[in-house]
């Protein structure tokens, strides 16, 4: 699209202000979520507890389907932030966005391939991380020749699809659905009061697929960072 | 959109990345502190309960079990020792029956023996009266006859006569 963005130099690093601030909000908006939900826990769980804990054990099915031995039990609170930031990151932008002077301040941070990949890279230096730890660097690098040694360029490629793949895919999703619904915002203001009257529905439909989607992508994101973490830590 | 992506062209917006890596790492800080950690540790401590409640209630089950079963034992027992009690009572009634009616019966002896020997006793001393009454008549019989005036042979046959009815009376004696 053409929207433009504020850009901060700052020791010598750029910061784009609508991804940092979108995400910011959406980091504080995860965490009121899950602050307001857990102000009273008990024993006998009230209604906000049912809900957290419900979030929680639908992201821990996620953890232990990649990790059916069980040892995954580290990694679910990653997928738990993990799957909540996204989740509402994808929601952000279809609820509001703030423009100012031409200059978007507020959208969804993930329509922004950077944030993916900062994402993307978080789960694939985490799968590396824990390999590294498990069989040493020695053994880390070997499974790349694993199981048979002339699929190490496959492999070696591999790392890289699998981090374009992740990061793009969640990008490409969310980015379309607000480049369409833009797009019919532009439909609703070019012929006046009719078009505006036609394409509210048309734009309601368009919202709740983006949730849809939103919700999807989130699970897709959270499942895939934790096959490839678990992946990483087994020996072909 | 594609500048953002191309290295050297000018500056990568690495600062995002950076921004995103350090807020992602203390929200999930945040997170873990406000309430990951409590709600999962409720989770456990439920969990733990959970086991631990079904444990107890197999323990329970089994001490009711034994418990039941030592009742009925129990039951069991009382039943035996009501039967031996009321068979004792019985026995007890039996033998105090037998008892009373020997009593009974020897007393009865007693008194009929006692009876008898106070009728005989009660003949004898009839018996010894009539005597004495008899002496008496006689006696008086006597007198009258020698104050009456008699020829030798009226005398003599009534002496005669007198004597005959002493020594009857006196053999059936």
């Amino acid at each position: 699209m053409d929207d433009k963005y504020k850009f901060i130099d700052f020791l010598g690093l750029r910061f784009n202000v609508a991804n940092d601030l979108s995400a910011l909000v959406a980091a504080i908006l995860v965490f009121i979520l899950v602050f307001s939900l857990s102000r009273k826990i008990t024993m006998k769980p009230g209604k906000a507890q049912n809900v957290l804990e419900w979030m929680i054990d639908f992201t821990d099915s996620i953890v232990k389907s990649a990790f059916p031995d069980g040892s995954g039990s580290r990694f679910s609170l990653y997928a738990f932030v993990l799957f909540l930031f996204i989740f509402v990151s994808n929601q952000l932008g279809l609820i509001f966005q703030i423009k100012v002077d031409g200059f978007t301040y507020i959208k969804s941070p993930t329509t922004n391939p950077i944030v993916t990949m900062s994402l993307a890279l978080v789960s694939l230096m985490l799968a590396h991380y824990y390999s590294v730890k498990k069989f040493g660097f020695g053994t880390y690098l070997s499974n790349y020749a694993r199981p048979v040694s002339f699929l190490l360029p496959i492999n070696l490629l591999e790392e890289f699809t699998n981090f374009l793949t992740l990061s793009l895919r969640l990008y490409g999703n969310i980015f379309a659905g607000e480049v369409l619904l833009a797009l019919i915002g532009t439909v609703a203001k070019s012929f006046g009061l009719v078009s505006f009257v036609i394409a509210i529905p048309v734009e309601m439909i368009w919202q709740g697929f983006s949730v849809f989607i939103g919700a999807i992508q989130a699970y897709v994101f959270t499942t895939l960072s934790m096959v490839y973490i678990s992946r990483k830590m087994e020996k072909e | 959109m594609a500048s953002l992506l191309v290295l050297g062209a000018g500056k990568l917006a690495l600062g995002d990345m950076l921004f995103i890596l350090i807020s992602f790492i203390l929200l999930s800080l945040a997170v873990k502190h406000y309430a990951w950690g409590p709600v999962t540790k409720m989770m456990d401590a439920r969990s733990e309960k959970i086991s631990g409640d079904l444990d107890y209630a197999d323990q329970e089950r089994a001490r009711a079990d034994k418990l039941g079963k030592e009742r009925e034992e129990a039951l069991k027992n009382s039943r035996a020792e009501a039967i031996e009690i009321v068979n004792k009572a019985k026995d007890n009634g039996d033998s105090q029956k037998k008892a009373i009616v020997a009593d009974a019966h020897s007393e009865a002896e007693t008194v009929r023996t006692r009876a008898k020997q106070d009728a005989e006793k009660a003949k004898q001393d009839a018996m010894q009266d009539a005597q004495n009454d008899i002496a008496n008549l006689s006696l008086e019989i006597a007198s009258r006859v020698i104050s009456k005036e008699l020829n030798a042979d009226d005398q003599k046959s009534l002496i005669d006569s007198y004597i005959k009815e002493l020594t009857v009376n006196n053999e059936t004696k």
